[in-house]
């Protein structure tokens, strides 16, 4: 059936959108160099953002002999991105916000737990320490109601997803209240991988939860900043054992989230065609993150018969949404790119970044003139790594 | 004492997905170690929480004692959990998370069976269920050191 598709596919004229963004030459954010190995693992995949004329970007590598958080900024129009290391010992899962003004904030994990910060072209600013233990942090800010933190701690055996409110006062971070767990009912199993997103609504959080017997997302969002919903299943992968009452249900894994105009999309990796690998999934709210509408794959049928990997997923005021991940359709790991067409479908694929050696891990931002920037991780066949990153410059129409 | 012991190890101990009972499964820095320490192959479990397969291959062949024996005695056992965010040390030293070990082993099913030697070289990559038979298969490959002068498959079909 895959194959009657895509030969139909084939056969048909170009019916596709044109690309939306026409993608310049890539920079090298970071070397290859022998040894070291450059992540791109920020819970939500947030770890690309702009603000104002500002482009940063943060990552981890081990170029010190051990895992370093870095933060990379330049302008806008510039082509070298200026490094600034921070985190205290073995840092991990460095992600970022956009506030206004050319400012940013951080999120990391390092050897006195979660920490976050502000940081700006003049660098990073002192570290407010958030949870003595636990990762996977995710920031988002709202002009309205400040800015909030979720990280994932453990609690017992069990991880839990915890958020704070904080306020962005001069060059540094206050709480705004205690941290609190994002479900207040105790944990009936894992709590992972949160990710945050602010909308004209207000904040929306979303983390992976197994108190199904098996990985669902799950949401729950604020209108004020201190009150939030109920925590709400978001996934529909299946639930339920299989034939011969086997199992618990398919996989669902590391949400992401972006505004668009007045809209919410999620983004997630599911593997409910349980035989070809995780598939890309995206869901839309209407109503400022409340519900969500049926999630639907994003990527296109030739990426059916193989696995997609770190989707993420980037959004705009002008109502632009951008969804990337890896995958290995055409022989090696490239980064494809889709994009919500106006009729409510999804673009055909493109690969923004492909080539010899491996593409993978994309981190996406969409700024307000609806450019589409891009990092990535790539790797040569000995396994040496890079960083490079590249801006789509949105055709005109 | 001993009983503040069991309750810490039973209740505060990181929970290892859905490895089948009754073997000593590991985490994959542990196992690793312990297999570089002991000169052991290491089988590889890449098992996704709450997943069928994983269920079926526990009860079906992992239940035989025949194959608790062999594996047990001769291989150091890791579990990896398929969409954990533990992370992991990488032979080459590389920190990785479980979940991403799966996009570097292209793993698009679960279970996921990877035979390593002793000191973390790959030589078998297996997916999805097999039996009790295409386990004692895996075993004379490995513990044979087929590996060094054909592949797996190429060992299989000639196989009695």
């Amino acid at each position: 059936m895959r194959r009657a598709l895509a030969a139909l596919l084939l056969a048909l004229p170009a019916l596709s959108a044109t690309a939306q963004w026409q993608f310049g030459t890539p920079v090298e954010v970071a070397p290859a160099r022998p040894g070291v190995f450059h992540h791109l693992d920020a819970s939500g995949r947030q770890a690309l953002a702009v603000s104002g004329d500002q482009v940063a970007l943060v990552w981890e590598d081990n170029r010190s002999g051990q895992p370093g958080c870095w933060l990379g900024i330049k302008p806008r129009g510039g082509d070298r991105f200026r490094e600034s290391g921070f985190g205290r010992g073995e840092c991990f899962g460095p992600g970022i916000a956009a506030l206004d003004g050319g400012r940013f904030a951080l999120i990391w994990e390092d050897a006195d737990g979660v920490a976050a910060a502000l940081a700006g072209p003049e660098g990073v600013g002192p570290a407010r320490r958030l949870a003595p233990e636990g990762g996977q942090g995710a920031l988002a800010w709202h002009p309205g109601l400040g800015l909030v933190a979720a990280w994932s701690q453990p609690e017992g055996r069990r991880q839990r997803i915890h958020r704070v409110p904080l306020a962005v006062e001069g060059g540094g971070l206050r709480r705004l209240a205690a941290a609190e767990p994002a479900d207040p009912a105790p944990p009936a199993d894992d709590q992972l991988h949160p990710a945050l997103a602010a909308h004209a609504a207000g904040v929306t959080l979303a983390w992976e939860d197994r108190r199904l017997g098996h990985t669902v997302i799950y949401a729950s969002t604020s209108r004020d900043g201190s009150s939030w919903s109920p925590a709400a299943r978001l996934s529909r992968n299946p639930t339920g054992r299989a034939q011969n009452d086997l199992g618990r249900g398919t996989g669902a894994m590391r949400p992401a989230l972006a505004a668009f105009g007045a809209r919410l999309a999620a983004v997630w990796l599911d593997k409910r065609d349980f035989l070809s690998g995780y598939d890309v999934y995206a869901a839309l709210s209407d109503d400022g993150g409340m519900t969500f509408g049926p999630d639907l794959k994003a990527q296109d049928s030739f990426g059916d018969a193989i696995a997609q990997w770190h989707a993420a997923v980037a959004g705009n005021a002008r109502g632009e949404l951008a969804i990337a991940w890896d995958d290995e359709r055409d022989g090696t790991a490239d980064v494809w790119l889709t994009w919500r067409l106006p009729d409510g479908g999804y673009a055909d694929n493109r690969a923004p970044a492909a080539g010899p050696g491996s593409q993978t891990d994309p981190v996406v931002a969409l700024d307000a003139a609806g450019d589409l920037h891009l990092a990535w991780i790539e790797r040569d066949a000995a396994g040496a790594s890079r960083l490079r990153y590249a801006v789509g410059r949105r055709k005109v129409e | 004492m001993r009983h503040l012991f069991l309750w810490l190890l039973l209740f505060c101990a990181p929970a290892l997905a859905d490895p089948p009972a009754g073997y000593d499964f590991v985490d994959h820095d542990t196992g690793l170690a312990r297999a570089r320490a002991e000169s052991k192959p290491v089988l590889l479990y890449f098992g996704r929480y709450g997943c069928a397969w994983c269920e079926h291959t526990n009860r079906k062949t992992f239940g035989d004692p025949e194959i608790r024996r062999i594996y047990t005695e001769h291989y150091v056992l890791v579990y990896v959990d398929a969409e954990g965010g533990r992370r992991l040390r990488l032979p080459s030293g590389e920190r990785i998370t479980e979940a991403e070990l799966g996009a570097r082993l292209g793993a698009y099913a679960t279970p996921l069976f990877v035979f390593l030697t002793p000191e973390g070289r790959q030589v078998a990559k297996i997916p999805g269920f097999k039996t009790v038979e295409d386990f004692k298969a895996y075993d004379r490959y490995v513990r044979g050191r087929h590996y060094e002068r054909q592949g797996l498959m190429e060992f299989l079909e000639g196989r009695p």
